[in-house]
Order: structure tokens, then sequence, then C-alpha cells
């Protein structure tokens, strides 16, 4: 799991998040939370980020899309769950010990995203970002941007999850 | 618009509106009786005042304007009685009355749409003024009268009291207000017992414009006490200046008062209103019209939706605690008894929590004493309108929703129902005057509504030939009920009278009221014998929050059921099950076939699930007359739940058209499934 590497855990990256958040605010700079799906690291902005949350019991429901894995409780609330994987065309891996859901908060929707694992929070300049040049058939990530270490991050457009 | 102001504009509307409401009641009552006693003509006179007032202090001009002129009117007829008026004039005044209510509500219902108010109101004030005029021609004074009352009622403020103190405060020096409230309470410590105006100067910053441009005012009882007082004023702090007026004859002292405030606030062509104290004496008087109200208070309905919510977590969280896993086999004796205790307490939590938003349907009911009173001026019938069991209870949400469909039919029964004519009526040897009977009954977990007249009834074979020429039959003519027939009625697009009246026959009525009463989960149902009358039956269930579930389970998915809905559950062999050509089963309850939908193949689960009919249990259920069984694996168990929402974003699925209209959290934490019994049977037909 990348985060127990770097020694995080789901509640630390919130803190940090948070931090984040209040030191940078400067043109075009923004805070993202970055995770991995099949390989992939993208990127959702943490001001949609309600909260990160693993091992929650999803009750399926009928007749609806793959990728909607089901609902769960979350404090009494209840929260529709969106495997990314599915959603993207991807192939379902069973979930394990690092697979993590995202609360987002899109709109007047809260829906959670599972994905396979969470990373960090990253600053991000949205200026350096490019279009990604074949546009996936989702229209989830729009667009993409390289940061250090060579790795792409590819921004996430968070109301298109919930559009079908 | 910031908080303050959407929190006073919410306090405005819902006293603007109970006003209103209580105005309607008592004209009502006043044309029955043919007369407005002196309390409800005082009674009138302040709310005209308030909503004056607090319109002004709103700015909605439309509303302030009317509620003024009406004010007028009744400070004349309260100075110079009822008996001034001559019957005619007194059946104008209550048609006046009665469109002056409409009138200020189509503005409230403006203001709470957020939409531009009227600004042609002058036709309507002219109509006012005209009867005015008219009425104070007759009662022997001159147009002297006329502008005496008009000028009394539209005093700046001055309270009604034979000595005021007139206080203006020092230019600029601000919070006015506050200032006014500090010199009241410092003359109140001192004893003396007076009124003051504007009113509410200690939280309303509002009135600070009016203490400016119109002065303070104290209003003592005798010359005693205001010259006493006046010392007391003058030592205050920021006092620009202060006269004591005598108020002996107050519209005389008025008219002056109007030029002096001109000339001290020129900018202003007319003063503002204030809200003037309610005049000294009037609220003995009326004090046997409201004695109910003092004990509420008015909550905002989203705290207690919040409220509920709470509480339900509350129950939810009570029983995960009290049956966690971790306690298996744990003999704990304290615990439990403390943990019997925790569950009482939560119990009753709940039922008073429940009981917050129940609200009785008397509102809704006096509304159709309005509706059935128009009704019976325009076209000339003479109905009666008996309300049974108004103080029956319902969620205050549900309330709201039956309402225009209760007014609906209410206008059918008069448009449709009642005959034409009084003789129509004695030919058929019924009392001339028509009944409508408006009923509610509460029967255990659901309130029953009924709208009953005693006209002519349904003409069933009008209906089915109607039914006939507009290709609404489904089946051979001859196979209709009269059940089916009445059913008709209910389709969209079907009016059985030819002719469009004002209130009702566009056939876009009994359609619409029952979808909306399906869309609470009520039932509606039509009898009718011809020549006798007829009568719809709304079948209301008591709150939408909280259901009397069976817990089912279908594979590992658990589902809950209203028990409402259950009619018996049973086990069958598999020799009992009957197949149609297409090999669909059908199962024998009771003399009758009843289809078998199972749940699994519906919805689609097919991990650990029974397949063999034996195995499982079938539950005949039914909702609207769909009456079916359904095949689940096992009855886990009966359970009141607390029904939740799907999210929003679901509702992209459609699943509700699958009979899965909501959830709920059980004990555990899971979640369950809340079904709804006739959605899937209309989805089983569709596919």
């Amino acid at each position: 799991m990348s985060n127990e590497k770097e020694g995080l855990t789901a509640q630390e990256i919130l803190e940090i998040e948070e931090m984040g958040n209040a030191a940078a605010e400067d043109g075009s700079t923004k805070e993202f939370l970055t995770f991995v799906s099949d390989g992939l690291t993208y990127g959702v902005p943490t001001e949609h980020v309600i909260e990160i949350i693993t091992n929650h019991t999803i009750r399926p429901l009928p007749l609806v899309p793959d990728y909607v894995q089901g609902i769960i409780n979350l404090r009494g609330q209840i929260i529709p769950i969106i495997d990314i994987r599915l959603r993207l065309g991807k192939p379902f891996i069973e979930y394990s010990s690092t697979t993590c859901i995202i609360i987002l908060d899109i709109g007047s929707d809260r829906v959670g995203v599972c994905v396979d694992s969470v990373s960090q929070v990253l600053p991000l300049d949205l200026s350096e970002s490019s279009p990604v040049p074949l546009e996936d058939r989702q229209h989830l990530a729009t667009s993409m941007i390289s940061v250090e270490d060579g790795k792409v991050v590819l921004l996430l457009n968070c109301s298109a999850i919930t559009e079908s | 618009m910031d908080n303050v102001t959407d929190s006073l504009l919410d306090t405005y509307l819902f006293e603007t509106n109970s006003l209103l409401e209580r105005l309607d009641e008592l004209l009502i009552e006043a044309e029955q009786n043919k007369d407005f006693t002196e309390d409800e003509v005082n009674e009138i006179f302040r709310s005209m005042h308030t909503i004056k007032g607090s319109s002004a202090m709103l700015e909605f001009n439309s509303l302030m304007e009317i509620a003024h002129h009406i004010e007028d009117l009744f400070f004349y007829i309260r100075e110079n009685g009822m008996s001034t008026l001559d019957s005619e004039d007194k059946n104008e005044l209550f048609n006046l009355m009665f469109k002056s209510v409409d009138r200020l509500r189509e503005e409230i219902e403006k203001v709470e749409n957020n939409e531009p108010l009227s600004t042609n109101i002058d036709s309507f004030i002219e109509e006012i003024n005209n009867f005015l005029s008219k009425i104070s021609g007759q009662g022997g004074g001159s147009s002297d009268s006329e502008s005496g009352a008009k000028a009394g009622a539209a005093a700046p403020g001055m309270p009604d009291a034979p000595w005021c103190i007139r206080i203006f405060f020092e230019e600029g020096c601000g919070m006015e207000n506050l200032r006014a409230f500090m010199l009241v309470t410092t003359l109140q410590e001192s004893g003396y017992d007076f009124i003051y105006s504007p009113t509410g100067v200690e939280n309303d910053s509002g009135t600070t414009q009016e203490i400016i441009d119109n002065g303070f005012y104290l209003g003592f009882k005798d010359e005693d006490q205001a010259k006493k007082a006046v010392v007391i004023v003058a030592g205050s702090n920021n006092i620009h200046s202060y006269e004591l007026i005598e108020n002996n004859s107050p519209q005389e002292s008025d008219k002056e008062e109007r030029r002096e405030s001109a000339s001290v606030a020129p900018e202003k062509s007319a003063p503002a209103k204030p809200q003037a104290p309610r005049p000294a004496g009037t609220p003995q008087s009326s004090s046997h019209h409201a004695p109910v109200k003092q004990n509420l208070i008015s909550v905002n309905l989203s705290k207690l939706d919040s409220l509920m919510a709470l509480v339900g977590e509350i129950v939810i969280t009570e029983s995960m605690v009290t049956s966690s896993p971790d306690l298996k086999g744990l003999k704990l004796d304290n615990f439990m008894k403390s943990a019997r205790q925790l569950r009482k307490l939560t119990d009753d939590l709940q039922d008073i929590s429940m009981s917050l938003r129940m609200v009785s349907v008397s509102g809704v009911f006096q509304k159709m004493n309005r509706i059935v009173r128009d009704m019976r001026k325009t076209l000339n019938k003479d109905v009666k309108l008996t309300l049974v069991g108004e103080d029956t209870e319902l969620d205050k949400s549900i309330v709201d929703s039956i309402s225009d469909p209760i007014m609906h039919i209410v206008r059918n029964s008069m448009d449709h129902g009642i005959e034409e004519t009084v003789d129509e009526r004695i030919a058929a040897g019924k009392d001339p005057q028509g009944e409508i009977v408006l009923s509610a009954v509460h029967t255990g977990n659901e309130v029953i509504i009924s709208i009953q007249d005693d006209g002519v009834g349904v003409d069933t074979d009008k209906v089915l030939e109607k039914a006939k020429r507009n290709n609404f039959l489904t089946k051979p003519e001859e196979e209709y009920t009269k059940k089916d027939i009445l059913a008709l009625l209910m389709e969209p697009g079907f009016s059985t009278n030819t002719e469009v009246t004002e209130y009702s026959g566009r056939g876009v009525g009994m359609d619409v009221v029952r979808k909306n009463i399906e869309n609470i989960g009520g039932v509606v149902s039509m009898t009718s014998e011809k020549g006798q009358g007829s009568c719809t039956t709304l079948k209301i269930p008591l709150t939408l929050a909280i259901v009397d579930g069976m817990e089912i389970s279908v594979g590992n998915s658990i589902f809950t059921v209203p028990i409402s809905n259950i009619r018996q559950s049973f086990k069958v062999p598999a020799e009992d099950v009957i197949y149609d050509a297409s090999g669909n089963e059908i199962i024998r309850v009771m003399d009758e076939f009843y289809p078998i939908i199972r749940l699994h193949n519906l919805y689609g689960i097919y991990d650990d699930v029974c397949t063999n009919i034996e195995d499982g249990i079938l539950m005949w259920v039914e909702e609207n007359e769909r009456s079916y069984c359904l095949f689940v694996d096992s009855l886990l168990g009966e359970q009141q739940v607390v029904v939740k929402p799907l999210p929003p974003y679901l509702n992209n699925f459609g699943i509700k058209d699958y009979g899965i209209s909501g959830c709920t959290i059980l004990g555990d934490g899971n979640i369950s499934i809340i079904l709804n019994i006739s959605a899937i049977y209309s989805a089983v037909v569709r596919s």
C-alpha cells in the first residue's frame, strides 16, 4: 500500500491536506489527492474530498450498472459507491486491504469512489497541465500533468463521475 | 439574502399566513352570522395592522397598501359600529373582505416564490376606498369622518393613550432603537405604567428609522404620570427634543402629527407606518379567540427533520450497542439492566419526536369551507359543508400534500355532484340544501379521509359510454364492473362534464389526485350510487418516516416489506404451483389465483439463493388493489424501521420503477432495501 510506505494513514493524509489547503492558495496551484487505479495515478481536487474510509461493508443494489457497487451506511448517511475501475471500463479486482473509498462531495451528490489505493496529496500547478491527447471514452480525465519523479497524474473531472 | 433577513422573512411569512388563515375562518364564521361582532372587527383591525407594519418593514409595498386600506375601513367600522351598515352593505363588505384576503394571499405567494410583487393595486385600493366612502356617507358623517378615520388609522405611531410624550434623539447618535429601549427600561424600573411605540425596539433594528422619522412615543394614562416621566426623559442622554402631547382628540392631533413629521422628514412623502402598539384593552377582549395558541411555538421544519434523523440514528445505535456480538456469552446483569432502561428511554424519545411532526388536518379542512362558500355563490347552489374529525393528526408533510387533492374532490362534488337546481333536489325527495361531508378518521397506522356528497352520483352508463367514445376501454364493455367504471374516472384525461367550468372539468382532475395521493403512499377509491351521491375515500399513511416492516432475505440481501402490504405468508408444496401458457407460476390462495413473482429473478440475485419453491416462502402481498405472491428465501422478523430516501444519484438508474423505494439501516448497521409492492408488480407487468 503506497500510503503505508510513506507511513501515512488515511486520517493523516486528510490532515496534511487541510494544512495544504491553508497554505497553498496562490494562483493556479491546487491541492490534489492522488490515488492509483489499475496502475494509473489519478488526482481529484481536495476541495471535493470529504474523507477516506476503508473496510466498509457495501450493500449491493440490484438493477444498477456494475460500476455502482452499492450503498454504504456512513454514520447514518446512505452513500452510493462507484468502483472507478469499472466506471473507466477496466477489469474488476477483488477488494484488498489497500482498497479505499474516497467520499466525494460533487454538487448536490455525495458519492464514494472505490480505488485500488490512495497515494498522497500533491500541490499541482494547473497551468502546467495538458489535455489528454486521446480523450478516454468516459471523459472522466480530461487533462494530465507530470510530477517530479516522471510520474503522470490524470486529473479527474469530478462532476463527470456522476453523469451517466 | 443574508441570514437575518431570511429568518425575518420566514417569521413574516409564517405570521402573515397564519393571520390570513385566521381571517378566512373568521370571515366564514361572520358571514354565517351575517354580522361582525365587535371582537371580530377588532381582530381584523389588529391583523391588518400587524400585516401592514411587518410588510412595511420588509418593504412589501403592495401588501402594506392593501392592509393599510382595509385597516382604514375597519377603523371606521370600529368607531361607528356594524349597526350603521345595512344588510346589503354587509354583504358587500364580506365579499370585499374575501377578495382582500385573496389579494393579500396572492401577494404573499409571490413573496414566497420570490416573484416581484404586483405594482398595480390602485383599482383594488379604489374599490376599498369607494366602499368606505359609501358606508361613511350613509353613516351620517360627511367626508370629514372618512378622512378622519383615515388619518386616525394612518397616524404615524401615536399610541392609543390620552397623554403622549414624543421624543427625538440627537441626530446621528446612532442605535436609536436601543436608546429608546434603555429609556423604556429606565421608566419601567421607576414604576411607570405606559405603552410605547414603535414596539419591538429591543430586538428590531428596523424601528430605528421610524424613531428617527417620527419620534419615539410613550403613552400614559394620566397627565400626572406623564409629567413626572418627562422629568426622567429630560434627564436622559442624547435626547434632542421632547414634547408632551395631549391626545384627547386623536384625529385632530394625528393630523398635526402628520404635518410635523412631514417637516421633520421632508424627503419622505408619506410617513413610515410603524408597528404601533396594540390598542389598549383589546387583548383582553380577544383573549377567547386564541387561547390555544399561547402554548405553541413555531419551529423550523428542517430542524424537526434533523431531530427525527438523529433520533432514528440513536435508536439504531442503541440496538447496535446492546446487541453487540462482543457481548455474546457474557453474563452482565448490571449492563442488561441499564440497557433495558436505555431502550425504554429511546423508545419514548422516538415516540415524542414523531409526535412533534404531527399536525391536525383542521387547517386543510377549514380551507374547504372557503371553497364551498365561494362556489356556492358562483354556482348558485345551496350547499353546507360538514366537517368531522378535524382534529385528526397527520405528519406535517402529508398534511401539506393532501390539501390540493381534497380541494379538487370538494370542487368536483360541488360542481358535478350536487344537483344544479333546488327543484331537482326536491323532486328527488332530498333536503333542498345539499350537503358535503368531509371527515377524517384515525385507524391504526392510517388515516381515512372521505369526501361524501348527497348529490346526483355518478352515472355509470354515461361514464362507460364516454370511455367507449374516447377509446379508454381496455376490455369488452360488458366486463366492466361498477368498480372498474368508477376507476375509469381516475384515468388521465377523463372527465364526464362536457362543459369546462371555472372550477373543474378540464379532465386533468382525478388522475392528478390519484397520483398525488399515491406519491405519499396513499390510496384513492370511489363509491357512488346513482341519485344518492358519491363518496371519495383517501387512505393515507400516518407518517412517511417510520414503517412497520418485515425483514426478508433473498440470497445475502435483506429487504423490508411494509407490514401493511402483507396479507399472509406461507409455504407451498411444489405441486400446488400452476403454470400458465407462457410458463408463469400461479398459486391459488383462498379460491383466487395470484401470480408468483420471484424476487431473485426480478433483481438478478444468483448467489446463495433459494430457487426451489418448497425451500423458500411465499408472501401474499397487496397494494393499490394489486395482489400477488412474492417468493423470497426466508422471513427474518418484524421491525420498525426509519425510512431513508435513496441517494439522488441512484435515481439515474430508474430503480424506483422496480420497486426499490428507499432504504433503512438495521440494528446491526447493515442496510435493508424497502420494497414498493405495487411498483414491483408494474415492473413485472412491463417486462
